[in-house]
């Protein structure tokens, strides 16, 4: 292991569910960059946006069986406390398939923040600070999840949070702080997407003093980080780089298309491998279960196993590192510390 | 026929009777419902909202308008239960308080979406609870000047309401030169226009209130009470005597049919504090009093409260 911190011995660590704390040796393979139902903020009071819970329902339980048949366990889902999480559904959710669901805490970036943390009643409306956000956070692990305006439910396994793809604002700043002394204080790891810069974005959270085996970077199979060379550097500060666009098939032709394809991730996870950073590696797909008011990144949540893995093992990666991958890392990464 | 849309359905414009023109039952910035701090149970809500209702009903008010935003905690299934309840009609907004008030979603859609999107809430329906929305919110965003959302949402409104005939409320009057300007190129005569918060600490030094009843437009002075001789006045509160001399001055100018006057109270604030002892029934306990001790007369009383706003309400169809 090149520099990582070491992610220690899980055994006796458990993970933070919708369902409560589960024992962190059942989760099995774990996807962390997911999305069950993702609502694009203020879709849900779209004229033409219908939100039908029964078919809501319906379509992720479809999709969480098909994982579980593949041979899934965990479904983190990573979108945070202000893009459609329904913390009862996914409770009845995980009891109907038997997947376990992680559900996270934090919001961003800027853009997607409703106007209470950016332009308050105050004069003059300043954004909120990292120690609002941290609080905030930290009290959707200790004192669970909100229903907005109806009760806390279980507690959020998860921060996360995201730049501004052109680059880390000030309020975006803000939330990687606060998510970060959120985690600090709870014992949860720190999902962060970067802007246009991933180990600076790291680096932001890493001056908290929050451990890197505490977080994974998103997005890393994006062109730019993977040009930039991004995954090793931020497997080498000890961070987790998660290859989360599994099933975008990227061509770079058009400005959607900017993730790598399923070949060069495949690649570029040997890479780290031969490295040594097969202990970081996390794979995922970003799929939207269910997605109102913005496109769907119609994947399946098995795309990894289904399609990848056999993708991997043909380029010679052997069933340990498979395992550590999408088993260990994970579990590693979810553990409350 | 003359018609208004309440949140129980429309109702003829000669029943509104006394009007809050712009007022809330709650408001609170979008996001605010994430943070328990301010969270209250219904049964609280009720308690601080219906004896308001009920004593503005017992002092004579026919009609509270909601001033309140799409994202800002609007709830219309909650003012039909007010409403049919207390007996106060109840019109529910449309539209945003400002762009900063609008969520992604809207803050990136088409001037044609935000403008089906209003017509849809005026002649179906807001959300699935049958309510239709009986007025139009804009606003400008905090910074004192009109931001391209803002002027989108201008835009939209303004369609939405030629479409529908419905009437524009605005949310501050500063930046009146943009905002006057997209309606006229729009094409919607100003009198459908009600320039709110004319009247209020922050910004009524930079209001053109006069130019802007000179192009036609209706003028807001509502936010009557908010006064720094409060035990805790918020940051726009303007001393109680100099709000009613610029009111008062104004209708000296000849303006009495061009105005409009409210409390912008909250019935019970969502997402922040509001403010101790202010509440809708200013109007009759203070404001009304302080005008008749001022010298206005029935006739003129009558004019801004009922008349005024029957003409600025009712749907031109």
């Amino acid at each position: 292991m090149t520099g990582a911190q070491t992610a220690g011995n899980s055994t006796g660590n458990t993970v933070n569910t919708v369902l409560g704390p589960v024992p962190a040796q059942e989760l099995g393979v774990a996807a962390v960059h997911e999305a069950l139902l993702s609502v694009f903020p203020g879709a849900q009071y779209g004229f033409d946006v219908t939100l039908d819970r029964a078919e809501i329902f319906e379509t992720l339980a479809g999709k969480l069986k098909d994982f579980r048949r593949h041979g899934g366990g965990t479904i983190v889902d990573s979108t945070g406390m202000f893009h459609g999480r329904d913390v009862r559904l996914y409770e009845t959710l995980s009891r109907t398939t038997g997947v376990h669901i992680v559900a996270s805490t934090g919001q961003g970036p800027e853009e997607m923040l409703g106007g209470y943390f950016l332009t308050p009643q105050t004069n003059p409306p300043t954004p909120w600070p990292a120690e609002k956000f941290a609080d905030l956070f930290a009290k959707e692990v200790t004192e669970g999840m909100v229903v907005p305006r109806v009760e806390r439910r279980g507690a959020a396994g998860l921060v996360a949070t995201a730049a501004t793809l052109a680059g880390m604002t000030a309020t975006d700043e803000s939330l990687f702080r606060g998510a970060a002394r959120a985690a600090l204080a709870t014992g949860v790891p720190v999902s962060i997407r970067f802007g246009n810069d991933a180990v600076r974005d790291l680096e932001v959270v890493l001056d908290e003093k929050l451990p890197a085996g505490r977080v994974v970077v998103g997005g890393l199979d994006r062109r730019d980080a993977v040009a930039a060379g991004a995954p090793f550097e931020v497997a080498a500060r000890g961070a987790y780089v998660a290859l989360d666009h599994v099933g975008a098939e990227g061509t770079g032709d058009t400005e959607d298309d900017t993730h790598v394809t399923d070949a060069e991730r495949a690649a570029l996870v040997i890479e780290l491998v031969e490295a040594g950073h097969g202990d970081r590696i996390l794979l995922s797909s970003n799929a939207t279960g269910v997605a109102k008011g913005h496109p769907a990144n119609d994947v399946a949540y098995s795309a990894v196993l289904t399609t990848f893995v056999p993708l991997l093992a043909k380029q010679g990666l052997g069933d340990g590192d498979v395992r550590r991958i999408l088993v260990d890392n994970p579990r590693d990464l979810l553990s409350v510390r | 026929m003359s018609r208004v849309n309440t949140v129980l359905g429309p109702i003829p414009a000669e029943e509104l009777g006394l009007v809050a023109v712009h007022e809330h039952i709650g408001y609170g910035m979008p996001g605010s419902e994430l943070d328990t701090k301010w969270w209250k149970t219904p049964e609280q809500r009720y308690e601080e909202t219906v004896p308001k209702l009920r004593r503005f009903h017992e002092y004579g008010g026919g009609t509270f308008v909601d001033a309140t935003g799409i994202c800002n905690g609007r709830d219309v299934d909650y003012y039909r239960s007010l409403s049919a309840k207390t007996g106060v009609h109840i019109v529910a907004s449309t539209g945003f308080v400002g762009g900063d008030t609008a969520l992604p979603f809207f803050a990136r859609a088409s001037v044609e979406y935000l403008t089906e999107h209003f017509v849809h809430e005026i002649t179906v329906g807001i959300g699935g609870t049958g309510g239709r929305a009986g007025v139009i919110k804009v606003g400008v965003s905090r910074g004192g000047r009109m931001t391209d959302l803002d002027k989108r949402i201008y835009r939209a409104a303004a369609r939405a309401a030629l479409a529908t005939g419905v009437p524009v409320l605005t949310h501050l009057a500063i930046d009146a030169e943009n905002a006057i300007a997209i309606f006229d190129a729009e094409g919607l005569p100003l009198d459908r226009v009600l320039f709110g918060h004319v009247d209020d600490g922050v910004n009524a030094d930079k209001t053109r209130d006069t130019w802007i009843a000179e192009q036609g437009g209706r003028i807001g002075f509502d936010t009557f009470g908010y006064e720094t001789e409060l035990e805790d006045p918020p940051f726009w509160a303007r001393p109680r005597k100099e709000r009613l001399d610029h009111f008062l001055r104004f209708i000296g100018q000849g303006h009495l049919r061009k105005v409009l006057a409210s409390a912008d109270a909250n019935c019970s604030p969502l997402g922040w504090p509001g403010v101790k002892g202010h509440t809708v029934n200013y109007i009759f306990e203070d404001l009304i009093p302080d005008l008749r001790a001022a010298g206005l007369d029935e006739a003129a009383i009558t004019t801004i409260f009922v008349d005024n706003p029957a003409d600025f309400m009712t749907i031109q169809k």
